[in-house]
């Protein structure tokens, strides 16, 4: 039996910290809960039992009226300095405004805030000295040419443009292609790409696979012998098969008197 | 009489830097802080305020101060470190001045309620019961996305789920006392139309 009182004490004491909890954190009326009832009841539980558990919820309970009466005071502030108009008061009018007359109560106490969102001249001069006083990041990039042919002079400078018109090279190349091509059409990939100097031999072997690629001529290459050849066409045919073709230099393909000047 | 001159210089170019600084903001939030202000303008940076502020009036501006929690009634030295600073329009827009800048009037309609429901429910309503109460005058989709928005914009604040407070924004530039005087002053059809027929009559 006194278990069971136990338990419904215990059960009591959680249902008022369930209660000042709801109230602390809905906002609801601190004043809606009778304080002094509350405390009656926490004083009799802890007459009734000297039990460690319930001092310590008691005590818990306790703190918990203590933050209700600290919101009733913080409550009446609020509604001192909200003139002690009432949430319901304030409802009944919103229903029944129009909502122009919303909007012009909320005028009469608006005043927006004013910022600068651009840039004014001071900022504006402001930042140009800023950048101007920057140091370049590269040295280099002052030398940098100011016009595409500057661009393509520099480049002939170090070898990697040539004055030559890569159409006019492509085409003569599917020329000499189609003149050394044999009676079965085809011709040996090394008799065309190979020139006096590795230079050379690589520039032919790079404007033949534009020939190749513009569907020109295609490439056979043997598994077995490891012979490539170069079948020329006289026009340009649509390919359904596109595959990648790759010479190695290192696989011994290249010809050992290739890139030797000849004597 | 040099001392005096430079004296004024001083000022004149303190007052600059707390205009740029209040004015041309590059943070996300727009005002500054009252350390900032004391780390540019020195130690007495409020007195520069209080003339900056008397100079905005002339122009229908003001500085407004909007104190983050003050530790006593009256701010200390530490409560305007910490406060942010804004400088505000010092006389509020009319409807039509506030529709011509590009808002829509329902859109204040809805702001207008939700600020003073929630200053008269002592600083936090939830967003269920300020959608319920606007839904009698305003679909609840259009309730829902101005909340929203305005939360966006720093009017409001959203917190513990469904919890709604007044945001940063609305400290700023609302008056809440104000605000809620205007509204219990809105008069109700009834009333508009004894008012109506008085007139008549007269």
């Amino acid at each position: 039996m006194s278990r069971e009182k136990k338990a419904i004490s215990r059960e009591e004491l959680e249902r008022i910290i369930a209660l000042c909890e709801s109230i602390e954190n809905k906002g609801l009326d601190p004043f809606s809960v009778n304080v002094k009832e509350l405390l009656m009841k926490l004083r009799r539980i802890l007459e009734e039992y000297k039990d460690l558990d319930i001092i310590i919820l008691d005590a818990e309970t306790l703190y918990k009226i203590a933050v209700l009466i600290s919101l009733q005071q913080k409550w009446l502030k609020e509604r001192t300095s909200s003139l002690f108009i009432d949430s319901q008061l304030v409802s009944l009018k919103i229903t029944s405004a129009e909502p122009k007359q919303l909007a012009a109560a909320l005028a009469r106490s608006w005043r927006p805030i004013v910022r600068a969102e651009q840039l004014t001249l001071y900022r504006l001069r402001q930042g140009i000295e800023y950048f101007l006083m920057l140091p370049p990041k590269d040295r280099a990039y002052e030398k940098l040419p100011a016009t595409q042919e500057d661009a393509l002079h520099i480049l002939k400078g170090v070898g990697y443009a040539k004055d030559v018109t890569l159409e006019e090279e492509v085409r003569r190349m599917h020329e000499s292609c189609l003149m050394m091509a044999g009676s079965d059409g085809e011709v040996d990939y090394w008799s065309i790409v190979k020139a006096d100097t590795f230079e050379e031999t690589v520039w032919r072997a790079y404007v033949l696979s534009f020939v190749v690629s513009e569907g020109l001529a295609e490439i056979k290459k043997n598994p077995l012998t490891g012979e490539i050849k170069v079948i020329p066409f006289l026009s340009k045919r649509k390919r359904e098969k596109v595959a990648a073709f790759v010479v190695s230099l290192r696989g011994g393909e290249v010809s050992k008197d290739l890139g030797r000047q000849k004597k | 009489m040099e001392d005096r001159k430079s004296e004024t210089e001083r000022t004149a170019k303190k007052l600059m830097i707390a205009t740029s600084m209040l004015l041309f903001s590059s943070h996300k939030l727009p005002g500054v802080r009252g350390w900032e202000l004391r780390r540019r303008l020195g130690k007495n940076y409020l007195k520069i305020i209080d003339a900056l502020n008397n100079r905005l009036n002339s122009i229908g501006l003001r500085v407004k101060i909007v104190f983050d929690q003050l530790s006593s009634d009256s701010p200390a030295r530490d409560d305007f470190d910490k406060a942010r600073f804004f400088v505000t329009l010092s006389e509020p827009l009319s409807v039509a001045d506030i529709v011509a800048a590009g808002w829509n009037i329902e859109d204040v309609a809805i702001l207008a309620a939700v600020f003073s429901y929630i200053f008269t429910k002592g600083g936090k309503a939830s967003e269920k019961e300020l959608v319920e109460l606007l839904e009698i005058k305003f679909p609840r989709q259009r309730v829902e996305a101005v909340i929203e928005r305005f939360t966006k914009k720093g009017y409001l604040t959203k917190f513990e789920d469904d919890m709604i407070k007044v945001g940063w924004r609305t400290l700023a530039e609302v008056d809440e006392k104000e605000l809620l005087k205007a509204i219990t002053e809105i008069a109700s059809p009834q009333q508009n139309q004894r008012r109506d027929n008085t007139k008549e009559e007269a």
